[in-house]
């Protein structure tokens, strides 16, 4: 593995930080805020490391495979790095875990904060905090490759790492073209966003937050009751459509706006997600209206907005489900598990392997009925092989063992058992909120240090596919 | 990029980190410094006239029981110096005015205080005031009281803004210490990374080739040293190996 490879990649990706510090600098220094010379310090600092290493090392054609898995996990680990600076420089409630805490949850688009008063925080620091969401969500790494020289092995291996290996199977364009995509769609829709929460009636800086919010499917608000603030119908609907149209493979948005065949539309994987997503929503809204929660409109109203945000890893609240029936709160547990499809901008297992999951169950039981027959499984049309699924059987399994992990550690802090689990499942399915004690209203303030900490890493686990982080503890082998 | 602007690049971005971390803690430093300046300048000097004012009314009260019991001189004597200290040090808060609001503060004590003043100024010796309590309780101890009251309320909101801006100052002096310390980090992080080009593009290309022509095979035409760069290391591999090829070409 070639260091000088790695460190010229990651000075990419920190002046590619440093940039967006520049601008919340720059926001700050024009409304004259305290958190003006925390976010230039951040940025100077973060354009110093980022140049240095391109001084010496020169542009390289070529990246091999494990040295783009390295890439992409240090890569996020030095972005959290950068983007707690300006938090713990800047101070209140920022301590050294929290700094961490809430730079992480920005960059892997978890969503989950330790702010008590997130309202009183400066406006610059406030758009750094949403612009961690928008770096994260695209991912570095793709940033990081549009700049990159054009190296199939190492555009290929960077993609697998950054969104989900079968992307790259399921999507039948050429590498570099699915980069391009990713990044015009993903720009498309963050500027549609804006202009369409704009014209609802936010202000243009809470728009921009907003739709950074929602295209990385982060979570992050600059209000204290998330978009329960507003109170308006109207925002409410257009930030979920946007919510699910985030949550669905961007490659399939651009093949729907140019009229291919495989599209939004005729996509098993979108069917199904929609599908699901509807008979959610459905459950949540009987189960308010039965339980005298209030009419059936407002049950449908905050029951699907909670379902298509923890369904789509989003996060943002209308309302505290802390309060809601258990029946509910387990409809958007499961959500949270399942997340958003695969080569979206979400988290978390994610709903094809869900899909992977059913279609291997019916596979064992028509096995177990004809025990000669050769069944071939196939998702939008796209053969599965075995390979493949025990991968992502393996991954299933892995995941809820994090999870499991995860729990009990944060139990044996002290914790309680529902805000342990519920926290567990929010991190690494990069989802934010969960209930009781971290519930869609509250934050992660109250929890122990240790359990920030541990929770920042499924926070990355999650990111970054629970196999890449583990592929750091085998590093030996790499050489 | 030739090898010594490599390494006066690395010092450079070493010292420019240095000056930044500098001049981001002296600004914090100055704001620290202005803070504490206000906090004297501005509440600590309403505080301490305000107690002078409520030192004066409790002189003035005395001066008050003092006249009602026919000491009129005594009493006379200690009512100017009371109204003297009282005007000396109202006039300090009326030209200190920081807070919100505290003009309006202060116009409550002046017009509780002319009240008050109105009522010893006129004689009380010899008139139906002189040993008449009840007076003394229903008219001036009352008006007496308004008047602290007001002077304690005003003392109140400056100790309140001493308070919130000692708090601030806390949070600024965190801020100044904090480049500090992350530059501490960068800078060790930093020597490492340098340390580790230096190393990897000069030092080992140079023992590499020093190697090499140590065990130098004469019927190798050219060296297999494989340096990276374009800078003068490369120029020196393309130079030895320019220096075997004339060698042979001479034998």
């Amino acid at each position: 593995m070639r260091k000088t490879i790695i460190f010229r990649h990651l000075g990419l990706i920190l002046l590619f930080n440093s940039f967006f510090l520049f601008i919340s600098a720059a926001i700050s220094g024009v409304l004259d805020e305290t958190s003006f010379i925390p976010l230039l310090y951040s940025a100077l600092i973060a354009m110093l490391f980022g140049v240095f290493p391109l001084i010496f090392v020169d542009r390289t054609y070529d990246i091999q495979s494990k040295e783009g898995i390295f890439i992409v996990v240090s890569g996020w680990g030095i972005s959290c790095l950068v983007g707690m600076l300006p938090y713990i420089l800047w101070g209140g409630e920022f301590s050294l875990v929290n700094g961490w805490f809430e730079s992480v949850s920005g960059f892997t688009t978890t969503g989950s904060s330790i702010l008590n008063d997130i309202e009183g925080l400066p406006t610059g620091l406030l758009f750094w905090r949403s612009s961690t969401h928008w770096i994260g969500g695209i991912g570095i790494i793709l940033f990081a490759l549009l700049i990159f020289p054009k190296s199939g092995t190492a555009r290929h291996t960077l993609i697998r790492s950054e969104l989900s290996d079968m992307s790259t199977k399921s999507f039948r364009t050429k590498t570099s073209s699915i980069l391009k995509v990713i990044l015009y769609i993903y720009v498309g829709l963050t500027v549609l966003e804006v202009i369409c929460l704009s014209i609802a009636g936010m202000s243009l800086f809470d728009a921009i937050t907003h739709s950074f919010g929602t295209i990385a499917t982060g979570g992050f608000s600059p209000k204290n009751t998330s978009i329960a603030h507003f109170d308006s119908l109207t925002i409410e609907v257009i930030i979920m459509v946007f919510m699910v149209l985030s949550g669905m493979h961007f490659g399939l948005h651009f093949a729907t706006i140019t009229g291919k065949r495989r599209n939004l539309f005729t996509s098993a994987v979108v069917k199904y997600y929609l599908i699901f997503l509807i008979i959610g929503i459905g459950l949540v809204t009987l189960k308010l209206y039965l339980s005298d929660f209030g009419t059936w409109q407002e049950s449908l109203r905050y029951g699907s907005f909670q379902v298509i945000s923890l369904g789509t890893t989003t996060g943002y609240a209308t309302i505290d489900t802390a309060a809601w029936p258990p029946f509910t709160q387990l409809i958007l547990i499961y959500f949270s598990i399942q997340c958003a499809c695969i080569g979206s901008t979400s988290g978390g297992l994610k709903f094809d392997r869900i899909l992977m999951l059913l279609k291997s169950i019916k596979k064992q039981v028509q096995v177990f009925i004809h025990p000669q027959a050769v069944i071939v499984k196939k998702i939008d049309k796209i053969k599965i092989s075995n390979e493949i699924e025990q991968f992502f059987l393996t991954f299933t399994a892995l995941y809820l063992v994090v999870i499991l992990i995860s729990t009990f550690i944060n139990t044996f802090l002290g914790v309680d058992l529902m805000t342990s689990f519920s926290a567990s499942v929010a991190t690494i399915g990069n989802v934010g909120p969960g209930f009781a004690g971290v519930s869609s209203l509250g934050n992660y303030a109250d929890l122990p240090s240790l359990s920030k900490f541990i929770l920042t890493i499924t926070m990355l686990m999650g990111r970054l596919e629970i196999f890449s982080i583990l592929s750091l503890f085998y590093l030996r082998s790499w050489r | 990029m030739r090898l010594r602007y490599k390494i006066l690049s690395g010092f450079f971005l070493l010292v420019a980190m240095l000056i930044v971390a500098g001049s981001f803690s002296i600004i914090e430093f100055s704001k620290i410094s202005k803070s504490v300046e206000d906090l004297l300048e501005d509440n600590y000097r309403s505080i301490e006239a305000s107690k002078s004012m409520l030192e004066a009314l409790e002189r003035e009260d005395s001066g008050v029981l003092l006249l009602l019991h026919g000491n009129w001189k005594e009493g006379r004597e200690v009512l100017r110096y009371g109204d003297s200290l009282f005007n000396s040090s109202f006039h300090i808060v009326q030209n200190n005015i920081t807070e919100q609001n505290e003009e309006a503060y202060i116009d409550t004590i002046k017009k509780r205080y002319s009240k008050y003043k109105s009522l010893w100024e006129r004689p009380i010796a010899d008139t139906d005031k002189e040993n008449n309590l009840n007076w003394y309780y229903s008219k001036s101890h009352e008006e007496f009281n308004a008047v602290k009251k007001a002077v304690k309320e005003l003392m109140g909101l400056n100790q309140k803004s001493m308070y919130q801006e000692a708090t601030d100052l806390k949070e600024k002096a965190k801020r100044a210490i904090m480049p500090g310390i992350v530059a501490i980090f960068s800078a060790f992080v930093f020597v490492f990374l340098f340390n580790f080009f230096i190393n990897h593009y000069f030092i080992t290309p140079i023992e590499k080739l020093t190697k090499e022509l140590e065990n130098y095979n004469p019927q190798k035409t050219t060296l297999t040293t494989k340096i990276e760069t374009r800078d003068e290391i490369g120029k020196l591999k393309e130079a030895i190996n320019s220096m075997i090829q004339k060698i042979k070409q001479n034998q």
